[in-house]
């Protein structure tokens, strides 16, 4: 009987590639985008490109795994202990978690420009190779896109992150010596590592308000929430998302009741009055029209003034739009890493695009 | 009452007609005259107190069903818990008038030949501290099972059936002799309650009254919990539970909260139900018993206030009609509603009108933007 | 395309329910023939009895009538010996106790016991009462010692040197039981012309009981000891136990402990065993009843609470089947149960098709609701039954060979236990066939992996939904065929497996048959060795303890389906 289930795996990546031609991820889209990107000028050299790429340490396999990135002797010591001022939230933080952390970050002063490090993951699902040996650096304001076809790990990379799944092997910090693996999805949202997911999840039986209400950065008791009173800060804090989100009309409808883009946005709001150092987005434009989608680049790069964002996208468009680093993986690894114009030129990442 | 303006004009109204029903209907039964139209029946009063209790223990489902999705199909465990408490204190002040006469020992241990009150009796003499197990006992056991399933993360159906799977191992539990807790024939043969008969025509008024003040103040309770931003959670929950965890909540706790308010509620309502009737046996137990009260919440319409008390009322009143008519057709008609209700009513009545009442103003309002709109600039775009 | 794929699909699901027929009916049906060897042996004896009556033991017995010298009499019991009869012992004993009585009208032969001023006669061979006599009437048939010592030696003799091993073995068996020190000289010469081991080791055992029982030197006894110990069933135990007790001598006394707990620990092993049958069996029944609930629960993730209410269908299928050959022809009454079979699968996998149509398949993706909704049909299908066929329990009968018993070591196997185990893994192996190799099974399993995919490839997925739901259905009114051989027929009957059959599909993991072997076995044997600690209420209140705590570590059961496609 194990036989018959065995198979699932087999199935659904048929299906995805069958489900290809209507989500965005479409290959053959993609491969008219990277065809664009070969084409075109090498103008637009990323920020993260030659700017400080600090690795956390050099030797690791981190680096092994970015050597398609800048070599590494243009990085400046990654053991640098440059004081940075703490990066400065528009909203206050008072979980204490997170406070902890950040007076213990200022107490080590080490590896502070690292916001996300994961060395060597791996990952098996039934002897399927989900991630394999996966390294990773976000560095600290950074905004990242991740790109790779389907089946290449990207999902099952931002569950190992936000605690949904646990690792077989390796490691994933946060902040310098936080180890994500020990904490589970609640405690590690509450670090300040928010997520929106593929298929927007929004509180479909509540309004727009309390959607973001609940999302607050604040305290997480239960008993706290039958004795809340709303307060003053938290008005504006909803106030100022509404604004930025553009849902300020919709505010007392109910989250069901919102468009396809609606609800993306709203969970972007979500993120925002979540107030999380690091964002994990899973691909935010699908579905979404072409004005949609320049305007979620623009609320995107907006966040990522001050705040880490890691962005999972199969729309080429959109990730020119981000004008970012960008990693590419493919089968739970990385496979190449830079500016898209350097990754797009990569031989092996038009292999496996174009399926060569 | 802070939270007044967020009842709304029906719950209030609900919870006035339950005060004003604790205080008229007992004055109907004891004073006016038999020949009077408004007079009500001694039978009835323990009876409409009965379905009073049943509307509480809806309600308490509702509160994990309607608002946090979890189906529990053992909330009749908690119900029957809180009866057990009460009926030990019942059997307790018996005294010595039982059959045996035994003073302190119930007629079944007499019966049975035991020698001693079990320790788990003591206390049982005292109604404050019965009145304080009717609570803690279903509330710690929801806690305790509470406590396992949700941190395990078990929903949906599997919870639904680890709670049926608990209530029936209780139904096993209870119906052993050694137990302590009368068997298969359970507690009955009640004499008094706090010094009155319980026969007494005053007392069962009074246990009337006690149902009607009991069950407004369980509608309170879950208004007042619904309409606090733990209630948002509650329905946050409800719809995305994996979602509340990636924002930094635990929904086990929430649930865990939720669960033994509910079944607190739940044991209270047992507790009321046991005087008023004169028996809690383990039948009280039977899985099928927990499923009946779904229906009730179903009926009424879950997540909402007013709809499980509703559903309660109106399908213990039609079981009573329909008994005495046709007995053998009584489950034909249950099991009828339980499909009808599932496939052509989901909302339940309570939720099917406010639905209907929310599309209608929804449709006007749109009607009279298009028209204020038409007014201001020429054929607008039909509303998306 | 999909025109051909259709029509190809409802072909395969005819040779689909074919196939699983094929392989049930022909379970089945050799199961009367197997019957037939298992009661070989008894034919065999009846060919022994042929042979005795060559030389009619009952009559040699008679001619003990009339007036007779001591050695006529003496002639008599070595022609009774010869005949190696067991029956003739009774005769004999009776002579020995001076029991054995002669009419005096017809001298006809009498065991004869006092009854006020009359006898109590019995028939000398068969046992069996013949009235009574004036005391007036009765002769005694004289004894003195030489005679008692000749019927002794008859008596051990007289079967133990049968030409038939397995009367020998009886002999043997019989003389262990009665240990009579007298035997002991007849058994010796027996062991010693005995060619059979097996047969020997039995009369040695006996001996040793013999001697344990007599006035030989302690030594003698406590060298036998480890004969019994060998023997290690419970008698031997109460021998050892009785001798240790009453022996004055150290080494014997020692010697006697340590058989009796090398028996105690041969028995203990026997009773684990046994709770292991027992906890087999209750596995097959629950296998048998959570087997279809396995398929419509873990592939089409519907709960369907009416599946207890598929399991009495089928069990009053039988009833109905069983009534119709009692009135109409009763000569297939052996026959009764293969023909319920296909019937029970019939009308519950109508009932099951019938339900998916007419409500489940309005309620997909709402659990909870179809758990509900199949409650209610649920209670209307009780009610409808009950209305029916009445409330109270209906019987169904086994036919023969369902019935009876046999030995295996110290435990006792009946045969209906055994051929539900048998039937419940053909039910199984039979499931894990139509999964595996059928077209259906392909397409259920498409469909539960992939609803979106399977339907794009021209499945059409309400039909397989709709057949999946029949076919665990009818499992289920096969199993209650089953289950009508060994639980009482009543509405009820459902309702007891309903919530043990959920428990084994969470426990084994859902969407895994080989889960649901495991979780109603592993459950069937802890559920029965807790019966003897806690009692059987108890036991299974911790079961259901157990599976609440079992959940917490692993919420998916046992077989669970991992991978990152199972959401969380």
């Amino acid at each position: 009987m194990t036989d018959h289930f065995t198979t699932r795996r087999e199935a659904a990546e048929q299906t995805k590639v069958l489900e290809e031609p209507q989500g965005q991820g479409d290959t053959s889209t993609a491969r008219e985008e990277l065809g664009g990107g070969l084409s075109a000028p090498p103008a637009n050299r990323t920020v993260a490109d030659e700017g400080p790429m600090a690795a956390p340490k050099s030797g690791s396999s981190a680096d092994a795994a970015l050597c398609d990135s800048a070599p590494p002797s243009e990085e400046p010591d990654a053991e640098a202990t440059t004081v940075e001022e703490p990066v400065v939230s528009p909203h206050p933080y008072a979980t204490q978690l997170r406070n902890e952390r950040i007076a213990k970050e200022k107490r080590l002063g080490a590896r502070r420009e690292t916001l996300l490090y994961l060395d060597g993951v791996n990952k098996t699902f039934d002897g399927f190779k989900a991630i394999n040996n996966l390294s990773l650096v976000v560095q600290r304001g950074e905004m990242r896109a991740i790109i790779g076809p389907n089946g290449a790990g990207k999902t099952t990379m931002m569950d190992i992150i936000t605690g949904k799944t646990k690792p077989d092997s390796g490691d994933v910090f946060f902040a310098g010596d936080v180890d994500l693996t020990k904490y589970d999805e609640a405690a590690i949202a509450s670090m300040g590592i928010g997520r929106k997911f593929q298929k927007p999840t929004v509180f479909e039986g509540l309004t727009i308000e309390d959607n973001l209400r609940l999302s607050m950065e604040g305290s997480r008791s239960v008993l706290e929430t039958l004795f809340h009173r709303k307060s003053g800060k938290e008005n504006d804090l909803v106030e100022d998302i509404l604004e930025e989100t553009r849902l300020g009309e919709r505010r007392h409808a109910k989250a069901a009741d919102l468009s396809h883009g609606q609800k993306q946005w709203l969970e972007i709001g979500m993120l925002l009055a979540q107030d999380p150092e690091l964002l994990l987005v899973d691909e935010p434009v699908a579905g979404m029209t072409d004005a949609e989608t320049e305007e979620t680049a623009r609320l995107l790069r907006k966040i990522s003034e001050t705040r880490s964002v890691v962005v999972v996208e199969h729309d080429m468009h959109f990730v020119r739009m981000l004008d970012v680093k960008v990693t590419c993986l493919h089968e739970g690894t990385v496979l190449s890493e830079g500016s898209l114009d350097h990754v797009s030129s990569d031989e092996r990442v038009i292999e496996v695009y174009l399926g060569r | 009452m802070i939270f007044a303006k967020y009842l709304g004009p029906r719950v209030w109204f609900l919870v006035l007609l339950l005060v004003a029903a604790a205080i008229l209907v007992p004055m109907a039964s004891l004073w006016l005259p038999r020949s009077h139209p408004l007079h009500v029946p001694s039978y009835a009063v323990p009876l409409i107190g009965k379905y009073i209790c049943y509307a509480l223990l809806a309600l308490s489902l509702d509160l994990v069903w309607g608002y946090l999705g979890i189906l529990s199909l053992g909330h009749g465990a908690f119900f029957a818990l809180g009866g057990y408490a009460m009926g030990m204190y019942l059997m307790r002040q018996i005294g010595s008038r039982g059959v045996y006469g035994d003073p302190v020992l119930p007629d079944f241990m007499v019966f049975l030949n035991w020698q001693e009150l079990p320790w788990y009796w003591s206390g049982f003499d005292q109604f404050w501290f019965a009145a304080l197990m009717v609570m803690v006992a279903p509330g710690l056991l929801a806690f305790v099972f509470g406590f396992f399933a949700f941190r395990s993360r078990v929903t949906g159906v599997y919870l639904s059936i680890i709670t049926q799977a608990m209530t029936y191992a209780l139904l096993l539990a209870f119906f052993r002799n050694d137990m302590g807790f009368g068997g298969n024939n359970g507690l009955t043969d009640f004499k008094d309650i706090l010094g009155f008969s319980i026969q007494a025509p005053e007392t069962r008024a009074s246990l009337f009254a006690a149902s009607c003040i009991a069950l407004a103040i369980g509608v309170l309770i879950v208004g007042a919990i619904t309409r606090s931003k733990l209630g948002n959670l509650m329905i946050a929950v409800r719809d995305a539970e994996s979602r509340t965890r990636f924002i930094g909540w635990r929904p086990e706790y929430v649930k865990l909260f939720a669960f033994t308010v509910s079944a607190v509620m739940a044991g209270i309502a047992g507790a009321l139900y046991v005087p008023q009737v004169g028996i809690i046996n383990p039948g009280e137990f039977d899985p099928v018993n927990s499923i009946e009260v779904v229906v009730w919440a179903a009926v009424g319409g879950r997540g909402t206030l007013i709809g499980p008390v509703l559903g309660a009322l109106l399908v213990n009143y039609g079981k009573t009609v329909f008994t005495s008519i046709a007995p053998q057709y009584w489950l034909f008609v249950l099991g009828g509603l339980f499909v009808f209700v599932t496939i052509f009513l989901p909302r339940g009545i309570v939720g099917t009108f406010d639905h209907g009442w929310d599309a209608w103003k929804a449709r006007r309002a749109s009607k009279e933007r298009e028209m204020g709109e038409g007014a201001a600039e020429p054929a607008p775009g039909p509303a998306e | 395309m999909t025109v051909s794929l259709a029509a190809c699909s409802f072909a395969s699901f005819l040779r689909t329910f074919a196939t699983f027929f094929t392989l049930l009916i022909l379970s089945f049906t050799t199961l009367p023939a197997t019957a037939q060897d298992a009661a070989a042996p008894a034919d065999a004896s009846a060919v022994e009895s042929a042979e005795a009556a060559t030389q009619d033991p009952a009559a040699i017995v008679q001619s003990f009538g009339g007036k007779q010298s001591y050695d006529d009499t003496e002639e008599v019991i070595s022609r009774l010996a010869a005949t190696g009869d067991p029956a003739v012992a009774r005769a004999l004993r009776a002579l020995r106790e001076g029991d054995l009585y002669w009419r005096e009208s017809d001298e006809a032969v009498f065991i004869a016991a006092r009854d006020g001023d009359n006898y109590a006669l019995t028939d000398p061979y068969t046992g069996e009462e013949a009235g009574t006599a004036p005391r007036g009437d009765m002769s005694k048939v004289r004894v003195k010692n030489s005679i008692r010592n000749a019927v002794t030696g008859a008596l051990g003799s007289l079967t133990l040197r049968s030409d038939n091993p397995g009367q020998r073995m009886r002999a043997a068996n019989t003389l262990f039981d009665e240990a009579n020190p007298d035997m002991i000289e007849p058994l010796e010469a027996a062991i010693e012309a005995e060619e059979d081991a097996s047969i020997r080791t039995a009369m040695e055992q006996a001996r040793a009981a013999a001697i344990l029982q007599s006035d030989r030197p302690e030594e003698e006894k406590a060298e036998v000891t480890s004969v019994l110990a060998q023997r290690g069933d419970r008698q031997a135990q109460t021998y050892l136990n009785a001798f240790a007790a009453s022996t004055e001598d150290d080494a014997a006394r020692v010697a006697a402990t340590s058989a009796v707990a090398q028996i105690q620990s041969n028995i203990n092993f026997w009773n684990q065993a046994q709770n292991v049958w027992y906890g087999l069996s209750l596995g097959s029944v629950l296998l048998l009843a959570a087997i279809g609930l396995a398929i419509t629960f873990g592939v089409m993730g519907v709960i369907n609470m009416a599946h207890g209410e598929m399991v009495m269908l089928g069990a009053y299928t039988t009833f109905v089947v069983q009534e119709l050959i009692r009135n109409h022809a009763p000569e297939l009454f052996a026959w009764s149960l293969a023909i319920a079979l296909p019937l029970a699968f019939l009308v519950s996998g109508l009932v099951g098709l019938g339900m998916e149509r007419g409500l489940i398949r309005f309620l997909y993706g709402r659990p909870l609701e179809t758990l509900l909704a199949t409650f209610g049909v649920s209670l209307i299908l009780q009610q409808a039954v009950r209305t029916i066929f009445g409330p109270t329990n209906r019987e169904v009968g086994n036919p023969d060979w369902m019935s009876g018993a046999f030995e295996v070591g110290l435990m006792s196997v009946t045969w209906n236990r055994l051929w539900i185990i048998v039937f419940a893994l053909v039910v199984f192996a039979g499931l894990l066939l139509v999964l595996n190799k059928t077209v259906l099974g392909l397409q259920m399993r498409a469909v539960t992996q992939n609803r979106q995919m399977a339907s794009a490839m021209g499945i059409r997925t309400p039909w397989v939904d709709a057949m999946t739901f029949a076919l665990g259905s009818g499992i289920a009114g096969i199993a209650g065929v089953a289950l009508s051989q060994i639980d009482n027929v009543s509405p009820n009957l459902g309702q007891g497996y309903i919530i043990d059959s959920f428990m084994v599909v969470v426990f084994g993991g859902v969407g895994n048959l080989w889960g649901t072997l495991v979780g109603a076995m592993s459950l069937g044997v802890i559920n029965k060795f807790l019966e003897p600690y806690a009692g059987a209420v108890l036991g299974k209140i911790v079961v259901l303890v157990i599976i609440i705590l079992f959940i917490q570590k692993r919420p998916r059961g046992l077989f669970a389906q991992k991978g990152r496609f199972v959401d969380a």
